[in-house]
């Protein structure tokens, strides 16, 4: 596997301190890492799942429209940062492991670089949870 | 910042400058710091042709170029080579400090032909080198360089912290800063700027702790370390302890005590394959 550019090994880092959830795509959106809190929400732990294609993570994880309709992946936030070059914001729906829909906010940001778009970052938090542990009150 | 004086004059008070000499005869130079002075000096006037390849533009790495003679000599040809940056040109970034009021001369009024080169994070040759660059973890826009010829590579990393945020003993090689510039290089010239007590109190300067250090050289099996970028505040007898340190958990770690040396200035390292010697550090 070849090296991941700098800013994806940053923004990983990054990501895996954080207790709020993240997700990580490459230039082609393909999922090269979440983090713990991530985890916890949708069921697997990276370690378990490993990088996914697009198709696969979409599928996998289920995002879909608050009538539970499944969102298309050029239509998710992640894709649309990656791809429109802009940060996005949108709530939508995760499945997990159990089958069920969690209402989650998302913000995703294109990873821009002297090299060119490197990837996109996402971080959601599930709506019902209300704010994330040290987080603003 | 460079220290001279006479707690440094075994291991040297220069900051970072390494020159590599090609069996044709093509002389790159890795980083222009103080220690490139000297080198000026040294250079034969028919040394003419010189390529300065620069990590990046913090000062201890860039401070020696108004000292570089070869750069006030008409006939000189030097190439500047160092990273991108979306803010400004290599050329104008350098002339920052070359000018005033840092500098009484302006990049324009070198004698010299001077051209500049924004590094391609790719591979280009110099010479009979081929060389590659890639972004690695320091502050600011900063490369790692792979120098390789025949069958011999240098990695020059000589400011680089992989170890912020990231496990260097569990995480995939994909994953950690450096990998592939150092894997299974015939010498690695790798940061190791502090003690693992020290590095406790500098997470996020930029810079490498001995234990981290000895780590990625492992993980990366390179065939020879040199610990480089010795932090401006240690002394020649608290280097000589430090490298008791190193040899001690570079054995932990399995590693040939002969495989491991701390940076001399001044000291040449030749490097050659079974065959085909790539020339001298």
């Amino acid at each position: 596997m070849s090296q991941k550019p700098i800013e994806l090994i940053l923004a990983r880092n990054l990501l895996a301190s954080l207790t709020t959830p993240a997700f990580l795509v490459d230039d082609h959106g393909s999922l090269v890492f979440y983090n713990e809190a991530a985890a916890t929400l949708v069921g697997r732990r990276f370690e378990e799942t490993g990088q996914m294609a697009a198709s696969d993570w979409t599928e996998q994880f289920g995002p879909a429209d608050h009538e539970g309709r499944p969102v298309s992946w050029e239509d998710l936030p992640l894709t649309k940062a990656l791809f429109a070059g802009r940060a996005i914001h949108s709530k939508m729906h995760l499945k997990v492991l159990d089958g069920t829909l969690h209402e989650i906010e998302v913000s995703a940001l294109p990873i821009f670089a002297t090299g060119g778009t490197r990837g996109a970052m996402a971080i959601f938090w599930p709506v019902e949870d209300g704010p994330q542990a040290g987080g603003p009150n | 910042m460079p220290s001279p004086g006479p707690e440094t004059v075994r291991y040297g008070g220069n900051t970072s400058c390494v020159q590599v000499t090609l069996d044709d005869g093509t002389l790159l130079i890795l980083d222009a710091g103080t220690g490139i002075r000297g080198m000026g000096i040294a250079l034969a006037a028919e040394a003419a042709r010189v390529h300065i390849i620069v990590t990046h533009l913090h000062l201890d790495h860039i401070q020696g170029l108004m000292f570089f003679a070869p750069a006030f000599r008409s006939e000189s040809e030097i190439t500047i080579w160092g990273p991108a940056s979306p803010e400004a040109s290599l050329r104008d970034r350098i002339a920052r400090y070359i000018s005033a009021p840092l500098s009484p001369v302006e990049v324009r009024e070198l004698p010299c032909e001077v051209a500049f080169r924004d590094c391609p994070e790719t591979e280009w040759e110099i010479g009979t080198a081929h060389l590659r660059a890639a972004s690695v973890t320091h502050r600011g826009p900063t490369l790692g360089y792979r120098i390789t010829a025949d069958d011999c590579s240098i990695a020059y990393i000589p400011d680089h912290e992989p170890a912020i945020g990231a496990s260097l003993e569990n995480d995939e090689p994909d994953w950690i800063s450096g990998f592939d510039l150092a894997r299974g290089a015939s010498l690695l010239v790798h940061d190791c700027q502090y003690t693992d007590a020290e590095y406790a109190d500098h997470v996020g300067w930029g810079h490498s702790g001995l234990s981290d250090t000895l780590t990625f050289a492992r993980r990366t099996e390179v065939e020879r370390l040199l610990l480089f970028h010795h932090d401006p505040m240690h002394s020649d007898d608290f280097l000589d302890t430090f490298y008791g340190s190193a040899l001690e958990g570079w054995a932990e770690l399995g590693g040939d005590p002969v495989a491991l040396e701390l940076a001399t200035e001044r000291r040449e390292i030749e490097l050659s394959a079974a065959t085909d010697p790539l020339g001298s550090v």
